[in-house]
């Protein structure tokens, strides 16, 4: 607690593990402030220090300043506020002016600020396994690179995607200075796209997909409201395509055609599980469909015909032009018949934009193939290594060993010591993105700013400036993002005339919205000819599936404690990465979920196996065994201590002392690219069993067969209806209706204000940015997997997952769980203590220093969101301790907490619209939920104000609570979910 | 001494005893220190109590982590073991204060010990909704004091501030009717005490009772007073305690034939306790002659008449659930049978509603080894049924996602161990230190069922022998 | 002036409910009657009438009563009104448990407080006549010579008529 408040002060910081000392940190402090006075507004740019001594009259201590910037989780490059409270990043959000994110911020963009307090983090830089200075290593690696010349050897700089115009324009001119080439590649890779269109539209380029255009959605494979590409911007495109309410209302039809059940197929409204196999003939007969409806005679597809495809291949046809169709396989033939669906559509050019495409993926693996061959004759003499890890994630990771032992010169740049860098000769730590300068253009015109929020905490040097400095130049990274803006980018824009303004603008924007450089892609190249292949043969064996969970991507994120925690949005486990197996599949092998398999690869030459629990998932293709990248990284052996100390308290990690387990050895080489597909695996048992951490026991609203009266007791927590009902009638899926009667008089009316939230389960992905977005504002702690296993996990927020067969289709239902802050709450009146009691504007407050831990208010709560501390959670990394947001207590043991609708920021706004003597304005107030959501799902408001959105919302017939039969009157509403069917019988209300 | 048997009753107190024999045997008892089996009793009891003392000492060191409970299941062993042990503690009381109202004049050997229960009982229970919170070095602030924090009071609409006073009443009350009831045997044991120490403490607590009949009057008003007073009360404790869960929102747990239903099972509970710890103090202590097969028999038929309620509540709990169409209040009940703790639900049926019924043959209720045994099924089959209704409700209430199992942890068993150990250590040392039986009350019916020889019985005597013989006698 | 005081000893119950009637019909100035137990009828033998501690007992037992009622209604709904799960500050029927709890605490410990102070009971009383197993086995009758007019014999002789195991005589200041 100590800690914590001299935190708030912002001028206190443990000496542990930092470069600087305290009063350096002040200088650092005052850092950001200065730049809040040159832009002299709530978002501002930051140039040069000023001592925290002399402050600026902007400032004052405990008012938050914010920055715009571009969050660097993934390469969708989604804009961000940074909140900095005294110097400190302490919490991100969604920047809503951006033309890409709109606003929203994924669970991993909300989680980078951990990253940047990360104590693991490298504090220096690393010279053959030392630590050392900069100085040297300049002067060793510019040494080297001589020999190297002399030698006549090559140089490669390997990285991932880059999306930064600066920085790829260094980087080419240090190649271009030094002689070399730019080698791309991505773990998770789309290049198949790519090549597709160099295929079919003679240049590799990535369309922008703008699923907000499109009336008919098929998905093939690709989780693109989940984890493909950019699954911010997609799925605000895709709910604003579902507005039930909007002017003209619009619904979508979304049908998903996919091997595992992924995010985005639970909100499809039809949903076909296929293997891998079976992919490429529905393709082509669905292309060979569409053809039929478009007059050309064409061959009749190959493979089985499947029923479902001439209905899909009907509707999207009557939506040609607004329809698309999406392949998230990186399997060329697939990419292609996909492209031929979509010309034949003519979807290119309204909703597969080419005009101004996506960067989001630049990967060439046949390049990497060219450059592994090249290391492996002993040609290459240095070697560049940024951002991708090939030692973890590509097969064969390991004979990296000795390919890097014959290169003279490697250098990695990266903010952790990982799996390559301990192969380098040369590691140059890179400063947190939140404290460093650089930009993204992700979708071609619009180009993001990232600036810094904070000095960087450690020793570090951005690649760009490292570049420039072995070039010759020593220049400060923001000089080069400026030159590099001022030649290519401003140019690209007519507006403003003065570089300077324009240049301030974006800054404080976060973002210039430019012409798009100019692409000529040619009109499609016939690709009938080619013959079409399965990527993966079905040769009875098992079909393994490698794909990103939402959480670890390719495993970049595994350090971080708040993504390792959070739940799978389908799987509802955290802390590990299982083997998924259909139910079917599962009996036949006679195999649980939590049993340690063997998958066994009998394609290759020599065998690959790996060993991973498995969980049985229904809705998954038989035959299919899903299995997530990303884990069981270098480091996370961290993890080991994380989490309460008890005589029976487990660890987080695995036997091997990692969480999780690499699936990268699976991956496989596929005519020059990384197939993440493969056939004929055997599943060998082990006979271990390995526990693995679900929020979940029961995963159906259907209660037990033998316990209920069988499908009839469906429970109406959440409803849903088909379109076709809904707009017979809008309140369909209604659930019983109970007159609302009370044996009190009604004593306590809210005079002023009255806060509630109405959350749209029809917007509603589940993708849980919610949960660490709350996670993140409301100091919640990391319990560790054993307390997840023995569900005690602290999230405030919960999204409640439920399966449940409607007709054919096994549908999901995501409903966020959260503190309905009730007007007559059951916890409130067993509390001996008044620890918990309602507002005046009808929060249900918990009164942490007054509770004592009867938990009498937890029992009696029947949504079950009250979270207990069962011990002191561990905050002993104090450098850690300076992402806790200062307007929020930490809790101690013993004591009850829970969803507070973010009662600091209902405060700040009251005390900000008294200053000004005004009403709080509605929409002012926006809990961190509702900002982080990237759907717009959740509204919050005052209910007595009539004007207010959540007012209007109330009315609507689709707004219900859940449980009203208790009478509680809760505060917090939802929204019926609609799915785009024609039958009537898939409503709650009938189930 | 057949010829001296009365024709109407059998005698209470067997072997023909005088007034000084009782004294003997009772006190007796006292000087001459316990035999090798309470040595080995107390060895045992205070193992089992140092398990509950290192247990308890670890969760509060560490943190009520150490307990299996979850974010769905907040409550199981400790509230379980605090009913269970509230419920033993209500046999005493009913000894003591209803029997004696309905005049059942065999209480009087075995109330003493009773009470001596209840008051044990009831701090094995209190110490569990304590260690329960999860910062227990707070729990006074559950008592309405003035203090400076503002105004700041408690909250009187929850249970467990009900639960907060009605314990503590029920506790001060039992204590206090207990000791009234010693003060009498403290006199005799002052009386006929010769260590100089003894004679001061004995003295001391006597408070100078000499026996005086002004004093004995008063005395017996008094004694019906708390008599009267306890009976209420012991039926508002479990009362209350049933209202922590019947005025909850929790289906399985809001029912509103609770408060007869747990008093029921409180008596039906206590009384097999009573019979357990009698059937070892009297073979321990050789008073076989005080506590005899009849006292056995009358008590195993309170027994049957409390588990035939017991019987009938569960029937009735689960009419009504299926009466009142609500779904959750369906589920609850069909999930105790049949759902993962299916097998507690039975093995309480079985030991609560099957074995008493044992007890309808005579032939059982004599055999003193058969009605321990059973005595001892009941007990486990009562701490089984607060299990149920806490523990599995809990687990399974409305939204299927936050369904969840409770297993116990390592500190959770050894507390409840150790809260048998506290219980029987307590006891053990009541029985070494005070009177286990109630020298005055037994006096008073010696005579019972007994004819006194009509030889030189002064003339218009033979009417006050008759009223002897007749009229309820004791301590009224 | 010091009293002297005739004690006599029984063993019977029967007995000393005879003697205590016959002395007291026959005018004896009865001190008391000391017995190992209550026995039952004596006090109408002596004549004693019936306690008044019921009284006080009911008059705790409402003065409880009132006082907690009063105090909860105080604290929840004046000294601080909060809103408790929708309940009116003064929710009386939530009252009533923790009423009548207080109200049975106060009637028991006032009836006994009042019983040790009109006995005269106190810890670390020495008892008032040293009486030889009157806590044991023995009936012990007191009678005291008031007058001149006492006859010890006669007295002696109508404790023989009830088997008096033994006499003596007593000057009270010897207690």
């Amino acid at each position: 607690m100590k800690e914590h408040l001299n935190q708030t002060a912002g001028v206190r910081i443990p000496d542990d593990g930092l470069p600087f000392d305290r009063r350096e940190f002040l200088r650092l402090a005052g850092f950001t402030f200065a730049g809040a006075a040159v832009a002299g507004c709530d978002t501002a740019r930051v140039e040069k220090a000023i001592p925290y001594l002399v402050k600026p009259e902007e400032i004052t201590p405990g008012k938050a300043t914010w920055y715009a910037s571009t969050c660097a989780g993934c390469s969708a490059g989604c804009g961000i506020l940074i909140k900095n409270r005294d110097g400190r990043p302490v919490k991100l959000e969604g920047n809503p002016e951006h033309p890409v994110s709109r606003g929203g911020l994924c669970a991993v963009g909300q989680a980078q600020v951990l990253g940047l307090y990360d104590s693991k983090r490298l504090k220096q830089p690393v010279m053959n396994g030392s630590p050392s200075d900069w100085q040297t290593l300049d002067r060793l690696i510019l040494d080297r690179l001589k020999t190297v010349r002399t030698s006549g050897k090559a140089i490669r700089f390997l990285s991932t995607t880059v999306t930064s115009p600066t920085e790829s324009s260094v980087i080419r001119k240090f190649l271009s200075m030094f002689g070399g080439n730019h080698v791309l590649y991505d773990p998770i890779s789309q290049s198949a796209i790519l090549e597709a269109h160099a295929l079919t539209h003679g240049m590799r380029i990535l369309p922008h997909y703008r699923f907000d255009l499109a009336e008919v959605i098929l998905g093939v494979e690709a989780d693109f409201l989940g984890t493909w590409l950019s699954p911010v911007e997609f799925t605000a495109a895709y709910s604003s395509g579902r507005t039930l309410e909007g002017n003209p209302p619009r619904c979508s039809h979304h049908v998903q055609i996919e091997s595992r059940y992924s995010l985005t197929g639970t909100r499809a409204d039809k949903r076909h599980p296929i293997m891998p196999s079976e992919r490429v003939p529905l393709l082509m007969e669905l292309v060979s469909l569409v053809e039929q409806k478009r007059g050309k005679t064409s061959a009749a597809g190959l493979g089985q015909a499947k029923p479902f495809l001439a209905e899909i291949a009907g509707k999207l046809w009557s939506a040609r032009g607004k329809s698309i169709v999406v392949c998230g396989s990186n399997d060329v033939d697939s990419q292609l018949l996909t492209n031929r669906v979509n010309e034949l559509l003519g979807n290119y050019g309204s909703t597969l934009d080419l005009q101004s495409p996506s960067y989001h993926c630049q990967s060439d693996e046949r390049e990497l193939q060219t450059l592994i061959e090249e290391l492996r004759r002993g040609k290459v003499g240095a070697l560049f290594l940024d951002g991708v890890n090939p030692v973890y994630d590509l097969p064969g990771g390991d004979d990296w060993k000795e390919l890097l032992s014959n290169v003279t010169l490697v250098v990695r740049f990266v903010e952790r010591i990982d799996e390559s860098a301990q192969y380098a000769h040369f590691v140059c730590p890179k400063p947190h993105p939140l404290s460093s300068w650089s930009d993204a253009e992700t979708v071609a015109g619009t180009i993001s700013v990232t600036q810094p929020a904070i000095a960087p905490l450690e020793n570090s040097r951005p690649l760009v400036e490292s570049l420039s400095i072995w070039m010759g130049k020593t220049v400060s990274s923001l000089e080069l993002m400026k030159e590099e803006w001022k030649t290519t980018i401003f140019p690209r824009q007519k507006t403003e005339k003065n570089f300077a303004v324009f240049w301030n603008q974006s800054v404080h924007d976060g973002f210039a919205v430019v012409a798009p450089r100019a692409h000529r892609p040619s009109r499609l190249l016939s690709s009938s000819d080619r013959k079409f292949s399965p990527s993966v043969t079905n040769d009875g064996g098992f079909q393994l599936v490698l794909y990103p969970k939402i959480s670890m991507h390719d495993g970049r994120h595994a350090q971080n404690a708040w993504l390792q925690e959070l739940p799978d949005p389908v799987t509802k486990i955290a802390w590990d990465n299982y083997a998924i197996l259909s139910p079917e599949a599962a009996k036949g092998l006679g195999v649980e979920s939590g049993d340690v398999v063997r998958l066994v690869s009998s394609d290759s030459a020599e065998p690959v196996h790996v060993e991973v629990p498995v969980w049985i998932q229904s809705g998954q293709a038989d035959q299919v065994i899903a299995l997530a990248l990303g884990y069981g990284r270098k480091g996370t052996d961290r993890f080991t201590a994380i989490g309460p100390r008890w005589i029976e308290g487990r660890s987080s990690v695995g036997p091997d002392g990692l969480v999780g387990v690499n699936a990268a050895p699976l991956l496989q080489w596929k005519d020059g690219r990384l197939c993440y597909e493969r056939g004929g695996i055997q599943i060998e048992k082990t006979g271990r069993r390995h526990a693995l951490a679900c929020t979940q026991t029961y995963h159906s609203l259907d209660t037990p067969p033998l316990l209920g009266q069988g499908t009839g007791d469906r429970r109406h927590f959440v409803q849903y209806a088909s379109l076709a009902s809904y707009t017979e009638n809008p309140s369909a899926g209604s659930g019983p209706h109970h007159s609302s009667q009370s044996m009190w008089p009604e004593q306590h009316q809210y005079k002023g204000a009255h806060w509630g939230m109405m959350i749209d389960l029809n917007a509603c992905t589940g993708c849980a940015a919610c949960v660490v977005g709350c996670q993140a504002e409301n100091n919640i702690p990391v319990v560790g997997k054993d307390e997840v296993l023995r569900n005690r996990e602290m999230h405030w927020l919960r999204i409640d997952r439920y399966f449940m067969q409607n007709e054919d289709n096994l549908d999901v239902a995501q409903q966020p769980m959260l503190c309905q802050h009730c007007d007559n709450a059951p916890c409130e009146t067993v509390c001996p203590v008044l620890a918990t009691v309602h507002s005046e504007e009808g929060l249900n407050q918990q009164v942490y220093n007054r509770c004592v831990g009867t938990r009498y208010c937890a029992n009696n709560c029947p949504y079950k969101i009250r979270r207990f501390n069962w011990f002191d959670y561990p905050r002993n990394d104090t450098k850690e301790n300076m992402v806790l947001n200062p307007d929020v207590t930490v809790r101690s043991r013993g004591v009850m907490e829970k969803c507070s609708f973010c009662v600091q920021r209902i405060q700040e706004a009251k005390i900000a619209a008294k200053a000004e003597g005004r009403q709080v304005s509605d929409g002012a107030i926006q809990t961190a939920c509702q900002q982080s959501c990237p759907a717009h799902a959740i509204v919050f408001g005052d209910m007595n104000d009539r004007a207010s959105r959540i007012a209007k919302l109330i009315e609507n017939p689709r707004s219900h609570n859940v449980l009203t039969e208790l009478e509680t009157r809760p505060s917090v509403g939802y929204m019926t979910m609609v799915r785009n069917r024609p039958e009537q019988s898939g409503d709650s209300s009938h189930g | 001494m057949a010829d001296g048997i009365s024709v109407l009753r059998s005698p209470l107190i067997l072997g023909n005893k005088t007034a000084t024999q009782v004294t003997e045997d009772v006190c007796g008892l006292l000087d001459r220190g316990p035999g090798r089996e309470w040595w080995y009793a107390l060895a045992v009891s205070a193992t089992m109590l140092t398990m509950g003392v290192v247990a308890v000492v670890y969760q509060l060191l560490t943190g009520i982590g150490t307990w299996g409970l979850n974010n769905t299941v907040g409550w199981a062993f400790d509230i379980t073991n605090f009913v269970f042990w509230i419920g033993i503690g209500h046999a005493g009381t009913l000894i003591s204060a209803i029997l004696f109202l309905f005049r059942q004049r065999w209480r009087t050997s075995v109330n003493r010990s009773a009470e001596a229960m209840t008051i044990f009982a009831v701090i094995c229970a209190g110490i569990f909704p304590i260690i329960h919170m999860g910062r227990p070095w707070l729990a006074f602030w559950v008592i309405p004091y003035p203090n400076f924090r503002g105004p700041l009071w408690i909250n009187f609409r929850s249970p467990l501030v009900w639960d907060m006073f009605a314990i503590g009443t029920y506790f001060t009350i039992s204590l206090v009717f207990w000791f009234v009831g010693l003060v009498p045997d403290f006199a005799t044991l002052r009386d006929r005490a010769v260590s100089k120490f003894r004679k001061s403490v004995y003295g001391f607590l006597s408070l100078g009772w000499d026996g005086s009949n002004r004093t004995w009057l008063r005395y017996e008003t008094v004694y019906l007073l708390l008599a009267g007073l306890a009976t209420p009360l012991v039926v508002s404790v479990h009362t209350i305690v049933s209202w922590d869960f019947a005025t909850s929102v929790i289906p399985g747990w809001h029912t509103t034939i609770f408060p007869p239903y747990f008093v029921a099972g409180a008596v039906f509970s206590g009384f097999a306790m009573v019979l357990t710890l009698m059937i070892i103090a009297r073979r321990v202590l050789h008073f076989e002659e005080y506590i005899t097969l009849h006292h056995i028999e009358s008590m195993s038929k309170i027994i049957i008449a409390t588990g035939g309620i017991v019987a009938m509540a569960y029937m009735t709990e689960l009419f009504v659930a299926f009466y009142s169409g609500n779904e959750f209040e369906r589920f609850a009940f069909v999930n105790r049978m049949l759902g993962p703790y299916g097998w507690a639900y039975w093995i309480m049926v079985g030991c609560n509603i099957v074995t008493p019924q044992l007890l309808w043959f005579r032939r059982i209720r004599r055999n003193i080894a058969l009605v321990f045994v059973l005595s001892i099924l009941i007990n486990i089959g009562m701490w089984f049924e607060r299990f149920v209704i806490i523990t599995i409700s809990l687990s399974r209430d409305y939204l299927p996602a936050s369904w969840d199992f409770y297993t116990p942890s390592l500190v959770e068993v050894a507390t409840l161990i150790g809260s048998f150990g506290l219980f029987l250590t307590l006891f053990l040392l009541f029985i070494r230190f005070l009177p286990m039986i109630a020298i005055g009350e037994v006096k008073g019916v010696l005579s019972y069922g007994r004819k006194k020889s009509d030889d030189a019985a002064p003339p218009g005597t033979a009417h006050t022998i008759r009223v002897t013989v007749g009229s309820p006698g004791g301590p009224q | 002036m010091s009293k002297r005081l005739f004690i006599a000893y029984f063993e019977n119950e029967e007995d000393i409910l005879g003697v205590t009637r016959a002395a007291r019909e026959s005018g004896y100035d009865i001190r008391d009657v000391f017995s190992p137990y209550a026995v039952h009828g004596l006090d109408k033998a002596m004549g004693l009438r019936p306690s008044r501690l019921p009284w006080i007992c009911l008059g705790f037992a409402l003065l409880g009563a009132a006082a907690k009622l009063w105090f909860q209604i105080w604290t929840s709904a004046f000294d601080w009104p909060v809103n408790v799960g929708g309940k009116p500050m003064a929710s009386i029927p939530a009252f009533v448990p923790v009423t009548f709890e207080i109200s049975v605490l106060f009637a028991g410990l006032g009836t006994v407080a009042a019983f040790f102070l009109i006995s005269r009971l106190r810890p670390g009383k020495k008892p008032a006549i040293r009486l030889d197993r009157a806590t044991n086995d023995r009936y012990v009758l007191i009678l005291v010579e008031n007058d001149a007019g006492f006859d010890a014999s006669a007295a002696a002789a109508l404790c023989k008529e009830f088997r008096c195991v033994h006499f003596e005589e007593r000057l009270e200041d010897e207690q």
